[in-house]
């Protein structure tokens, strides 16, 4: 069954440095993140790599065009993807926060809400933590440079991800609300699971065993394919 | 440009199959058919649309959400246009067919609306072939829908693939044992169903069950395997009715052994998808090349109770969309052949013409005319992308008025016969028309 070489979808963004580190924690190393290639073969392993934005990965790991991804909790959060995510991978810890500029934030009450409008990403979960609390949401739909919204007036608020919270203090936005906190998963196309489930577990293995001893070059190198 | 493109707009999740897609959808629906009829299903055809709170008995919230509706123009009342077969056929059973001996085994091929949003190889239309077994509660019948479902993938010309078999019971008895919440065993199944030990790390933490239950959970994601994974689940379990599930599922897993079918089939005891809708033994089979499941069922033996006739039922279906884009990618689309003759008659009278297509027709050929003026070389053209397999030219100045042009368009051969020859003895000329040549190449 497992005729193919199994296919790695890499998020380019914030969590490709961390995802290389934990692949070349396994054996796989002399990946470049700065290499504009879109896909990359790694005969000995018979694996191959695709970067993509990370909104992206679900998509193909879903479709099957990738057995497997990297990809952020928050992300799979939104798009409901139908895949397994085995391992959480520990890295890439963020935050999905509501946040209001400063003189809005000294006078607001969260309490009294009943419509907002808000600028995001993640339509989805925006809709889901409003509506769960009762409150109308006006959605406008951005794909970056969020925390610009409410400088210009496009909306009130914003959900964003937060890391340090850096560029909300830059932008003078103050945090109002947490809806949830994420960290990188490890996604499983299910086909490929079945199919190709004695690969497939054993770099699920590997991976888990290098994330839980995080010392690099600790974990176990993945075993290549019998001949 | 833009209005016109209005006017030939078609709404999201329909689809359209030219004719060789048309003709492929068609193989695989004959094939599966015919599956079917050897195993002794017979086939039955339900409404496109019903009363839509007739059809909600037999289906879950999501599905009922997910239906297509209007208003009865007569009655007021709600319609749906069907989005799952096994409800309407186990009321079928239950309303119609319930005096007749068991087990009834019952088929069908159809399409199906579910708004959804479109996924690997299906629309919000979509086509189904599947099969409904009444009336055998034991795993005997488990093991046909899977023997069966096996012969439907290697009907279709599908050999890499892999059987994921569960029993919804397993896992209803760690959860009866628990005596847990709505919401936490709901939240327990979401991480189960994502395989998201993390998450299901925590939520059993969050649970403070006892060790012995603890250990059940966190092992659930890997009880996947073959035959061993029972006796390791043995060694875990310690309730009557999740044991009850395991003696179950090693005994289908032991007939499908006696079906030669042990290597093909992966235990999952940890695959909770469909956990409301089954009742016992599930499965769903998976080839290679293709990121979602091509056929799927199992037992769902209180679904004909919810019409008013307490019956164990099994059955399973088969993504028809799905099969033809595994058949494409495992090079196993089924050949297309054009007519077997095309038929190009340069006289007035065009006598010659009839008499060979009434002829070779009777005998079962397929034969195509070219019934518009044009050359020669244009019509061979034709002939050609039409796939056909011999053309014969009449008149045109290169033969006698009674005689034809046999060109063989397969190895691009031609001779001369007379009419009167091919008339009276077809078979000798062409082996479509011999007995040993067996069922003529469109079959």
């Amino acid at each position: 069954m497992d005729r193919h070489g199994l296919t790695l979808a890499l998020p380019k963004g914030r969590l490709l440095e961390p995802a290389l580190a934990l692949l070349s924690a396994l054996g796989m190393s002399g990946l470049d993140g700065a290499s504009r290639r879109l896909l990359v073969a790694d005969a000995a392993h018979d694996l191959r790599f695709i970067f993509l934005k990370p909104a992206d990965i679900p998509t193909y790991v879903e479709y099957g065009a990738a057995d497997l991804g990297i990809v952020g909790k928050d992300i799979l959060a939104e798009q409901e993807p139908d895949v397994y995510e085995p391992v959480d991978l520990g890295f890439g810890r963020c935050r999905l926060v509501v946040a209001e500029p400063r003189d809005l934030w000294e006078r607001d009450d969260p309490a009294k809400w009943s419509w907002v409008r808000v600028a995001t990403k993640y339509p989805t979960l925006t809709e889901r933590y409003f509506s769960e609390r009762g409150i109308q949401v006006e959605m406008i739909r951005l794909d970056g440079s969020i925390e610009l919204a409410p400088l210009v007036g496009l909306a009130e608020r914003i959900v964003d991800l937060v890391q340090s919270g850096d560029t909300l203090r830059a932008n003078g936005l103050v945090e109002v609300a947490q809806i949830m906190s994420s960290t990188a998963r490890l996604i499983v196309n299910r086909a490929s699971l079945k199919t190709a489930h004695a690969r497939v577990n054993t770099l699920i293995d590997a991976v888990r065993q290098a994330v839980s001893s995080p010392r690099p070059g600790m974990g176990a190198a993945v075993s290549r394919p019998a001949p | 440009m833009e209005r016109r493109s209005h006017q030939t707009q078609l709404p999201k999740g329909v689809k359209i199959y030219l004719p060789d897609e048309a003709a492929q959808k068609r193989v695989v629906e004959e094939r599966l058919l015919g599956v079917f009829r050897r195993w002794g299903y017979r086939e039955v055809v339900t409404p496109t649309y019903e009363y839509f709170d007739v059809l909600s008995q037999g289906t879950d919230h999501d599905l009922q959400e997910g239906m297509f509706k209007m208003v009865d123009r007569e009655s007021g009342r709600l319609l749906a246009l069907r989005a799952d077969i096994t409800p309407q056929i186990a009321r079928i059973v239950a309303t119609r067919m319930r005096d007749e001996p068991k087990p009834l085994r019952l088929a069908y091929v159809t399409n199906v609306f579910r708004y959804d949003e479109p996924q690997v190889g299906r629309y919000r239309e979509f086509y189904q072939a599947g099969v409904e077994q009444v009336g055998l509660p034991n795993p005997e019948g488990d093991a046909e829908m899977i023997a069966m479902t096996v012969e439907c993938l290697r009907a279709l010309g599908l050999d890499q693939f892999q059987l994921d078999v569960g029993q919804t019971d397993f896992f209803r008895g760690i959860l009866e044992d628990l005596a847990v919440d709505e919401t936490t065993a709901r939240r327990l199944r979401s991480a189960l169903s994502r395989k998201d030990v993390s998450a299901l790390e925590r939520r059993v933490e969050e649970l403070g069950a006892p060790a012995a239950v603890t250990e059940l959970l966190l092992a659930l994601p890997s009880l996947y395997g073959r035959g061993e994974v029972i006796a390791r689940a043995e060694r875990l379990v310690k309730n009557a009715r999740s044991e009850a599930a395991l003696r179950n599922l090693s005994e289908v897993y032991r007939l499908l052994g006696l079906y030669g079918l042990a290597d093909a089939v992966l235990l999952d005891l940890g695959e909770v998808r469909g956990f409301d809708y089954y009742s016992g033994v599930h499965f769903e089979a998976y080839v290679t090349g293709l990121g979602a499941a091509l056929a799927g069922g199992g037992r769902y033996d209180q679904m004909l109770g919810r019409f008013g006739y307490d019956c164990p039922a099994t059955g399973f279906a088969v993504e028809v969309g799905r099969a033809l884009l595994a058949m494409d990618s495992q090079g196993a689309a089924a050949a297309l052949p054009g007519p077997d003759f095309f038929i190009i008659d340069f006289t007035a009278d065009k006598t010659r013409a009839l008499a060979l297509a009434r002829r070779y027709r009777d005998l079962g050929a397929a034969v195509a005319r070219d019934i518009i003026s044009r050359g020669i070389e244009d019509s061979i053209a034709h002939a050609r992308q039409q796939r056909a397999r011999w053309v014969l030219v009449i008149g045109g100045g290169r033969t006698e008025p009674d005689e034809v042009r046999v060109v063989d368009l397969s190895v691009d051969e031609e001779r001369t016969c007379a009419v009167a020859d091919l008339l009276a003895d077809p078979a000798r000329h062409f082996p479509v028309f011999r007995p040993e040549s067996g069922s003529r190449s469109h079959a």
